[in-house]
């Protein structure tokens, strides 16, 4: 008999607030998290729209230690663990009593710690490098300065399967509840703004480009030219049914089901939707739910021509066209290891709230998309369970069902 | 907890700098010999230490057969060369099975360093109008099973598990509860790691590196050598190991991680983690300390890992520690980092298999802090039924998994 995952905690550093009901209130009212990014003029890059964290500090979440061993994905993740360990409602004594395990995803790590030590290295040689920044060059980094500062010795580990990273690591900790390694878990995901992943990203054509060129990040909108990226830190804790039950913990929902899938034969032509399908099919069926008791659908859409409008078609495929269907990357923007883990916060207020986020910027959805049901005001909603979608860049699916706790 | 179903090691693939291919491995294993050699993949003019253990003999065309070698990273080269080598030594013919049942899981420390030592090159001489591309499509660690799962056409779940120098044991422990959960068929999982400069001018740095030879264990040890390698596993549920009459090098009995929650890189003073990932290990496992009859240590090499390494295995393993064997390839390959535990994970394997257990080599004298039976230098026989790989990677992420021999008439360690 597997066990239940219950979530029995949250938070989140994101461009819209480190509140998750905040974060769900400023998406409901269609604000923009979004700035323009200025600083890359230099190398060539013209602004365009980004998500920076401006105000973040970490120093209002970390306190009465140094923060120089952290890179900002480190810091990120920290602090918003701090944030999900206050919301679990863990007490110290549960805390010192249970081995609390950490997930982390993230698609680039510490891609820019790796490459400014590598360059510190190239141009003052070899001695000069940090030893400090060494420990941070391996991808595991942020994990485990979260279990260092926060002082959680279960299961630490990191997921790595690019923009899908973060809802994988709520999956691969729901499984590690399941199979019953351990009893409690914070899992979600991080990555830092850095020059590096927005080169990468922009010369490989993903990002949407400057507004004044036409760029546009909306999901499933008829102009959209890609996606705007962005950065944040957003966890869960995870907790198994019983034992949340036992200490009478509030739970928030469930992770009822989830499922990875792999397109081989991405990069060829004609990719389409069916890994996407597969993953929504096999998460249904992980969940032992029907299409037709999904009340809503938080879509990966953050504004790429190809990818969207797969998804869409994977949607149409699967479920009810007239299923609710949001997009919360036009305020957010790309957030990479985050992503799907900012999704999941959303649908967790909105099950709280009775609103759906609706998309916003869409005015014109895409006449080549399969006809859905995309909401583009905030919608009242009663939803008991919800499909979580995180797609990668690669040709991989994930999908993560979450419903109400009170749904049988 | 108790598992719902076996897991049998049916394939082994390992690409090392002493040999490739499991024959070839593990008799240049047993001979003791080591791979230590100048680096030649940069210039280490301005280091201090000059040795690595690199592979030289390495052809990616001879195993890269539907993506084009050029076109991706060494470390995913490495890994599809494991990968095929642990499918045809499963012989398993993934044109008589469904690809999408067949999930990839690798471990990593460093993904495919190369992309981005290639993109800072450019950057400090000011160049970098046309680069940045590879940092998404080459770079990111992911790609390393996405393009195993890419040339091999397999559809399951793909993921990379980047717990450093433990990572190996980290996807070889999440494929195995795949398995189990019946979300995959098959899966390959390991680990993969390419030589390194950023990696190499790290360890350089820390002083943690050896300058001639890695000698774990001994009193006068210097430290590690930085190394490359890959190896997969191919693993399956036991019924369907039996079902298409796979022959069985073991099955993987349990697992044990842990963190230590205490410092980057220093282990806790007092092994506290590495110890209680052993111990959960044995719980899982159902095994007794006293069953445990080989310990493939971690051994770096490094002063203080050896020494904490051993105050971890005394401490979960009370006085049986003095009598179980344990030693460290580390001695002959080096670090291969992500790919060591990996690669550790199937000389368990084939310690069950054959009766042997590879030798600590360049062990020279005794040490007071290290005085366990670390089987100096020349291999030995000796019937190994269960098996334990210990690895620990920076952050204090501690892994302990255990392989047990598989017979018809049962598991023959209960």
């Amino acid at each position: 008999m597997k066990r239940r995952v219950a979530i029995t905690g949250f938070g989140l550093i994101s461009s819209l607030g480190d509140s998750p009901s905040l974060f769900h209130q400023q998406l409901c009212e269609g604000k923009n998290g979004l700035g323009q990014i200025v600083e890359y003029e230099a190398q060539g890059f013209e602004p365009q729209p980004g998500g920076r964290v401006v105000s973040f500090a970490a120093e209002t979440y970390l306190k009465g230690r140094p923060l120089r061993p952290l890179d900002r994905t480190g810091k990120l993740f920290a602090a918003a663990a701090k944030l999900a360990l206050e919301s679990s409602g863990w007490t110290a004594e549960y805390l010192a009593t249970h081995d609390i395990g950490v997930v982390l995803g993230t698609m680039f790590g510490s891609m820019h710690t790796i490459s400014h030590f590598d360059r510190q290295s190239l141009v003052e040689g070899p001695s000069c490098v940090s030893p400090m920044d060494f420990s941070n060059t391996v991808i595991n980094s942020a994990a485990a300065q979260t279990a260092i500062w926060h002082k959680l010795r279960g299961i630490n580990s990191t997921i790595a399967s690019g923009a899908t990273s973060g809802l994988m690591a709520i999956g691969y900790a729901a499984d590690l509840i399941q199979c019953g390694q351990q009893m409690a878990v914070l899992a979600g995901g991080a990555d830092e703004f850095c020059f590096e992943a927005f080169c990468g990203l922009e010369r490989a054509g993903l990002l949407c480009g400057p507004a004044s060129k036409g760029g546009c990040a909306v999901p499933f909108d008829g102009r959209r030219t890609g996606m705007a990226l962005a950065e944040a830190g957003a966890l869960l804790a995870l907790e198994d049914w019983d034992s949340a039950q036992a200490r009478g913990a509030s739970v928030l929902g469930e992770i009822r089901g989830h499922a990875n899938a792999y397109n081989a034969a991405w990069n060829q032509a004609g990719r389409g939707p069916e890994a996407i399908i597969r993953a929504m099919q096999c998460a249904l069926e992980d969940a032992k739910l029907s299409p037709s008791a999904i009340d809503c659908i938080s879509a990966s859409a953050n504004g790429s021509v190809a990818d969207d409008r797969n998804e869409a078609r994977a949607i149409g495929t699967v479920f009810n066209h007239g299923v609710a269907l949001t997009a919360i990357k036009s305020m957010i923007g790309e957030t990479l290891g985050a992503a799907g883990v900012l999704q999941s916060i959303d649908f967790l207020e909105t099950m709280r709230n009775l609103t759906l986020p609706g998309i916003m910027g869409l005015e014109q959805v895409d006449r080549e998309l399969v006809p859905l049901n995309f909401c583009r005001q905030p919608t009242f909603i009663s939803a008991q369970a919800a499909l979580i979608s995180s797609l990668g860049f690669d040709g991989h699916a994930c999908s993560l069902i979450i419903t109400s706790p009170q749904l049988a | 907890m108790i598992r719902s179903a076996s897991v049998a090691v049916t394939g082994l693939g390992i690409v090392s700098s002493i040999g490739t291919g499991r024959r070839q491995f593990w008799d240049a294993l047993l001979a003791g010999c080591s791979g230590f050699s100048r680096v030649k993949s940069f210039d280490t003019r301005d280091y201090s230490v000059h040795v690595g253990a690199e592979i030289s003999d390495f052809y990616p065309e001879d195993y890269v057969l539907e993506l084009q070698p050029a076109m991706i990273g060494r470390t995913s080269q490495l890994a599809i060369a494991a990968s095929r080598l642990a499918l045809q030594d499963g012989a398993l013919d993934l044109a008589d099975i469904d690809g999408d049942r067949v999930g990839v899981c690798v471990g990593t420390t460093s993904g495919e360093p190369h992309y981005i030592e290639r993109f800072d090159d450019q950057y400090v001489q000011g160049c970098t109008e046309q680069a940045g591309q590879e940092l998404l499509r080459g770079y990111p660690c992911h790609v390393v099973p996405f393009n195993i799962a890419k040339e091999l056409g397999l559809g399951g779940e793909v993921m990379m598990i980047p717990t450093a120098c433990a990572a190996g044991n980290y996807a070889i422990a999440h494929a195995c509860d795949l398995l189990c959960a019946g979300k995959a068929d098959f899966m390959l999982a390991g680990g993969a790691d390419s030589f390194s400069r950023i990696t190499y001018t790290g360890f350089a740095r820390l002083g943690a590196i050896a300058p001639h030879v890695c000698q774990p264990f001994d009193r006068n040890r210097k430290g590690m050598i930085p190394g490359e390698g890959a190896a997969i596993l191919l693993l399956e549920r036991r019924e369907l190991a039996l079902a298409r009459g796979a022959r069985i090098y073991c099955e993987v009995a349990g697992y044990g991680l842990s963190c230590d929650a205490h410092h980057m890189t220093a282990a806790h003073p007092e092994g506290e983690g590495a110890a209680r990932a052993i111990k959960i290990a044995l719980a899982q496992s159902n095994i007794r300390p006293d069953g445990v009859d080989y310990i493939s240590a971690h051994g770096t090499g490094t002063p203080t890992n050896d020494r904490l390494e051993t105050i971890a295995v005394k401490k979960a393993f009370g006085t049986h520690a003095y009598k179980v064997p344990m030693s460290s390839v580390k001695s002959m390959l080096g670090h291969t980092m992500g790919a060591a535990s990996a690669i550790e994970a199937a000389v368990c394997a084939l310690a069950i298999t054959y009766g042997c257990i590879p030798p600590t080599m360049h062990w020279q004298s005794g040490d007071s802090d290290c005085d366990l039976d670390y089987v100096p230098n020349t291999a030995r026989k000796h019937e190994v039924k269960v098996a334990m790989n210990n690895a620990y990677a920076f952050g204090g992420n501690n892994s302990s998994l255990v392989l047990a021999a598989y017979s018809r008439s049962g598991r023959q360690h209960q």
